[in-house]
């Protein structure tokens, strides 16, 4: 029946630690509200006692506050007689001595008239009992106070070696230390059961905190790790890119980079490591572009945006062409709604255009108009994660969390709204209007496929391979983001249609193929439509989209020789045409 | 000196500055430090949340598919983003790659049994029952649960002088404290109580005991617990000593499903005994084939998705059960279970749907308790994350968490001869006071044809059902 922190009351005070920066805020405030002028005694002890007990410290307004230094509350006898020098701690036991000397003594009289209390500070500035309004109230408390949570520990039990700042808690510890104790398995002993109860719930917890914390760590590893990936990629590519040059054959190059992906993940993870870098690299120069020097390259430069838009093409090359890890890759460059593929995809695609004597600029434009075209005002953009997180912003404001998260300034959407919307953008992306919808982002990389296998139909590269390959993609993407069929498959035509867009001689007969294809695929999704929540095509996609990747990569195991690459287009057709089975 | 018990509480918050590794390694995970990582930093919540929900499902598909090197390497993209104590995406992310990393190590049953024995070891009951308590403590299910559950029990009780109530999992007396004090304020006066308590560990049994036991004499009410140490699934009905005379009521709390378990992924079993035999050759093709199969069958309707190869009639166990519940004839069962459906023959199927599932669980905890409270880490890992990995990793007998949808439960309970009793608006009234004094907007209770959804948001998480044997005249 209680919120959340107070299950405090069950866990018991160790859990204070872990909720202490939440509560005393919440509490502070209340307590600093000064209390009618009647005393605060009286409305302490009228309040139900549950509430005030986290409360200590709650003066009367009007209480004289006093500052103590540290010295002053370590000094254990601060008041001397000044004939032997014998300390006392309080004055009134002074004053008896003194009487022993025959000295001058007085002892003060209460005055009950005097109603003026006095309370205390911790001297501590970072103790919340520094603040006026949660100063204690009685001397000892607060010189207590003090050598508990601020002082040296130097009484130490001889049983069991446990400390304490406080003489008097020292004392009441040895006296019963060893009388009744329990012991927890991690070796800590207990002289109250309720402190070992409180213990043991934590105990295998604490464990197991502080075995995990080093995968907390994790990220930071994570971070250098992925560092060092690039870094490490850096030449590899580089030389990949050197060697695509060289050679004339692209597919070789392809193929071996494919290959070195598919031998370790270490390479998967430089490869997508580089992938994730936001989009303001994408807009300068993906550094090994940059890095490159080859005219080739540079060149196609000013195209960054084609060529992200082209990494599809990089999977259909693998497709028709390369071995089993093409499939791998072409999945983990699925990142497609990141800037990633940009940079794979531009390399691959600047080879192919090398190979096929095909300038960049004469590739480039077309596209690039193409996609705008389709809807995407800002091909650029498509990808940065900006506009993923604006489109969340607008679309899904009713979902996100009405959180309790003061540490994060922006609203953030909750899990479910997350899955909500990567469901949904399947669906927006049907109406094939909007343009701020992600799945434009998404389906992006699916349009400049196909433009991409433009290049490809041209070059005789096995486009139907390819339309697989791409349409596996395809499915990744947007199947497992789509919703239903509907979205699905007007894209599908809206694929078609920005065939259609295309200049470059796209061969009717191919696209008819393509088509084909995509119909068949994806035919199965559209009776999902119903499945408001995308579930259901997400399922699909993962139970369809696999068997036929998996074929797919039997099939293309066959043709792992690059020559295959440059068979004509029938052969790679006959690829295609044995997906459909 | 009263200061001082105030004193210790206080000043455990003034230690907050140095006690807060936790809350450090989170805000770390959330803006890592500049020159670690550009990207990761750059990502935003929402960015990364899809990009995880992306990587997941593709991992699943590989995972599924049995290629594990990809899947592997999805695993690792993963891990770069996820996070156990970072925001909700992270933290399920977390626990759904933990559970697919299991699965795919299933392949090598070697590894798998090795690592897994380990674990068995270090899994204390402790932690399982202290996460249980975090739950309870945390959101507000249980609690609704139990009140509604006690409310049922009430009204059918209403005039006996002689209640025997059943509770299928009695690892908490929490549920029945309330009932003790109603039973007592009844303007009848309390009747006799006895208070069967199934659980398979003694210790938490005897705990329940002696506290019921000790309410109850406090509030001076004639009481026995008789404590039935038995798993579920082999529950001999004798034991409960039901005797003529007593008006009896069943009590189950997300246990039903467990007994639903069966050995029908084996398929499974047959075959983990061949794939101990390196064969992952063959895992990979059956893996295909169940896709395949799975494929054919989701397109028809709706609720085939949901319902896959299982039939309408339930597994042997669940059906012994029920027909011997049956035969004791209950005045009232009231059966609390998750709103989901978790018990599809297909991987991805269970995957998807849980990951809908847990991200609502996962949000209603991000919303009401902070990030770095070790009760919520704990909660998440020991509770759900177990419930993931077991729905994720396992198969066979080893899946108990077969959660499903109340339309499901209530055909089998009334194949199994039980009808339903419409809850009360009296206890929907006091579910939502409840709600009121947990004091989170999200969470509603709702009333589904004589029955309650305890939501999280809009999503229902948890059903509440009432049920009593059928009249046959």
């Amino acid at each position: 029946m209680k919120a959340a922190p107070s299950s405090t009351h069950f866990f018991g005070i160790r859990e204070d630690d872990q909720y202490s920066h939440q509560t005393t805020p919440q509490l502070q405030p209340s307590a600093s509200v000064p209390t009618p002028s009647s005393s605060a005694v009286a409305s302490q002890s009228s309040a139900p006692p549950k509430k005030k007990r986290n409360l200590p410290g709650n003066p009367n307004p009007d209480a004289e506050v006093i500052a103590l230094s540290p010295k002053s509350l370590l000094a254990t006898n601060r008041f001397i007689c000044e004939v032997c020098n014998k300390g006392f701690q309080r004055e009134q036991n002074l004053q008896l001595h003194r009487r022993g000397h025959n000295l001058p003594w007085k002892l003060k009289q209460k005055n009950p008239n005097e109603v003026r209390r006095r309370v205390y500070l911790c001297p501590e500035p970072t103790c919340v009992h520094h603040d006026p309004s949660r100063a204690l109230g009685d001397l000892t408390g607060i010189k207590k106070h003090y050598c508990r949570k601020h002082g040296e520990k130097k009484w130490k039990c001889d049983k069991c070696s446990k400390r304490y700042a406080v003489q008097s808690d020292w004392k009441a510890h040895s006296k019963i230390c060893g009388t009744r104790e329990y012991r927890c398995d991690c070796g800590t002993l207990f002289s109250r059961r309720d402190s070992f109860i409180t213990h043991r719930a934590f105990c295998d917890a604490l464990a197991q905190e502080s075995a995990r914390l080093p995968t907390g760590m994790s990220t930071i590893g994570g971070h250098l790790y992925a560092n060092r990936g690039i870094n490490l990629g850096l030449p590899q590519l580089n030389s990949q890119l050197s060697s695509l040059q060289d050679q004339p054959h692209p597919s070789t190059d392809l193929l071996r980079l494919r290959g070195s992906s598919g031998s370790g993940a270490a390479q998967y993870d430089h490869l997508n490591a580089t992938s994730f870098r936001p989009s303001p690299m994408l807009n300068s120069s993906p550094f090994f572009l940059g890095g490159n020097e080859d005219p080739q390259l540079l060149q196609s430069k000013p195209f960054h945006g084609m060529m992200q838009l082209q990494d599809l093409e990089t999977n259909t090359n693998n497709a028709s062409s390369s071995a089993a890890a093409a499939a791998a890759a072409a999945n983990l460059f699925n990142f497609g709604f990141f800037p990633n593929n940009g940079s794979n995809g531009g390399n691959n695609n600047n080879n192919h255009h090398h190979h096929h004597h095909q300038s960049g600029h004469l590739l480039g434009p077309n596209q690039y108009a193409n996609v705008g075209g389709g809807g995407n005002t800002e091909p650029m953009s498509l990808f940065s994660g900006d506009l993923i997180s604006n489109h969340a912003d607008t679309n899904m404001s009713s979902l996100y969390n009405p959180s309790v998260h003061p540490e994060s300034v922006m609203p953030q959407m909750s899990a479910t709204a997350l899955l909500q919307k990567a469901a949904q953008m399947g669906a927006t992306s049907s109406g094939g209007s909007g343009s701020g919808s992600l799945l434009r982002g998404f389906s992006g990389p699916s349009y400049s496929g196909g433009g991409g296998r433009h290049a490809n139909f041209r070059s005789g590269g096995g486009g139907g391979g390819g339309g697989g390959e791409n349409e596996s993609h395809y499915q990744d993407i947007m199947n497992s983001f789509a919703n239903g069929s509907g979205g699905v498959f007007a894209s599908v035509n809206e694929q078609v249609s920005a065939f259609g867009g295309f200049n470059h001689g796209l061969q009717l007969q191919e696209m008819e193929e393509e088509k084909l294809q995509r119909n068949l695929s994806f035919g199965g999704s559209d009776r999902l439509t119903r499945d408001f929540l995308g579930v259901g095509s997400m399922v699909r996609s993962m139970v369809g989209g696999v068997p036929q990747r998996e074929q797919h990569l039997g099939m293309d195991m066959g043709s792992v020789d690059h020559s295959e690459m440059k068979s004509a287009g029938s052969s790679s057709r006959s690829f295609g045409g044995g997906r459909l089975q | 000196m009263a200061p001082f018990v105030g004193n210790v509480a206080q000043d455990d918050g003034s230690s907050s500055v140095t006690s807060s590794p936790l809350k450090t390694f989170s805000l770390m995970s959330l803006s890592p430090p500049a020159p670690y990582s550009p990207w990761l930093r750059e990502l935003k919540s929402d960015e990364r949340g899809l990009c995880l929900i992306h990587l997941l499902l593709n991992c699943a598909n590989h995972v599924a598919a049995g290629s594990l090197d990809r899947a592997n390497a999805f695993l690792e993209q993963i891990a770069l983003l996820a996070a156990p104590d970072g925001d909700a995406m992270q933290r399920i992310a977390s626990h759904f790659t933990e559970a697919l990393a299991r699965r795919a190590l299933r392949l090598w049953p070697g590894l798998y049994h090795a690592l897994d024995s380990a674990r068995a070891v270090v899994l204390p009951l402790a932690e399982a029952a202290a996460a249980r308590r975090h739950f309870l403590d945390l959101c507000p299910f249980l609690r609704l649960s139990y009140i509604v559950t006690n409310q049922a029990i009430m009204e059918a009780m209403e005039g006996e002088k002689v209640v025997h109530i059943v509770d299928l999992n009695a690892s908490d007396p929490t549920q029945w404290i309330p009932l003790l004090q109603w039973l007592r304020a009844r303007p009848d006066g309390p009747p006799h109580l006895k208070i069967t308590g199934i659980h398979e560990h003694r210790e938490l049994l005897n705990h329940t005991a002696v506290r019921l036991t000790e309410e109850a004499e406090r509030l001076d009410i004639p009481f026995q617990f008789n404590a039935v140490v038995s798993k579920l699934d082999n529950l001999d009905v004798e034991s409960l000593r039901v005797k003529t005379g007593e008006a009896l009521a069943i009590s189950s709390v997300l246990q039903l499903h467990s007994l639903l378990a069966t050995n029908e992924g084996a398929a499974g079993d047959a075959r983990k005994a061949q794939r101990a035999a390196p064969s992952s050759q063959l895992s990979l093709g059956e893996f295909l084939d169940k896709d395949h199969a799975a494929n054919g069958h989701s397109p028809s309707t709706d609720s085939a998705l949901s319902s896959s190869p299982v039939a309408t009639s339930s597994p042997a166990r669940m059906e012994s059960l029920l027909a011997s519940l049956w035969g004791l004839s209950p005045k009232v069962m009231v059966v609390t279970e998750q709103e989901s459906n978790h018990n599809g023959a297909a991987l991805n199927e269970r995957f998807v749907e849980a990951l809908f599932y847990y991200a609502s669980l996962f949000d209603c905890l991000d919303s009401t308790v902070p990030r770095q409270s070790v009760e919520r880490l704990r909660l998440e890992k020991m509770l759900f994350g177990e419930e993931i990995k077991n729905i994720i990793a396992c198969e066979g007998w080893e899946r108990k968490e077969r959660h499903e949808k109340l339309e499901r439960w209530a055909q089998r309970l009334d194949a199994a001869g039980f009808g339903m009793v419409p809850l009360s608006y009296y206890g929907l009234l006091q579910a939502r006071r409840l709600l009121q004094s947990f004091g989170c907007e999200g969470y509603k209770v709702k009333e589904e044809s004589g029955c309650f959804m305890m939501c999280w948001q809009d999503r229902p998480l948890f059903s509440v059902s009432a049920w009593r044997c059928k009249q046959y005249d």
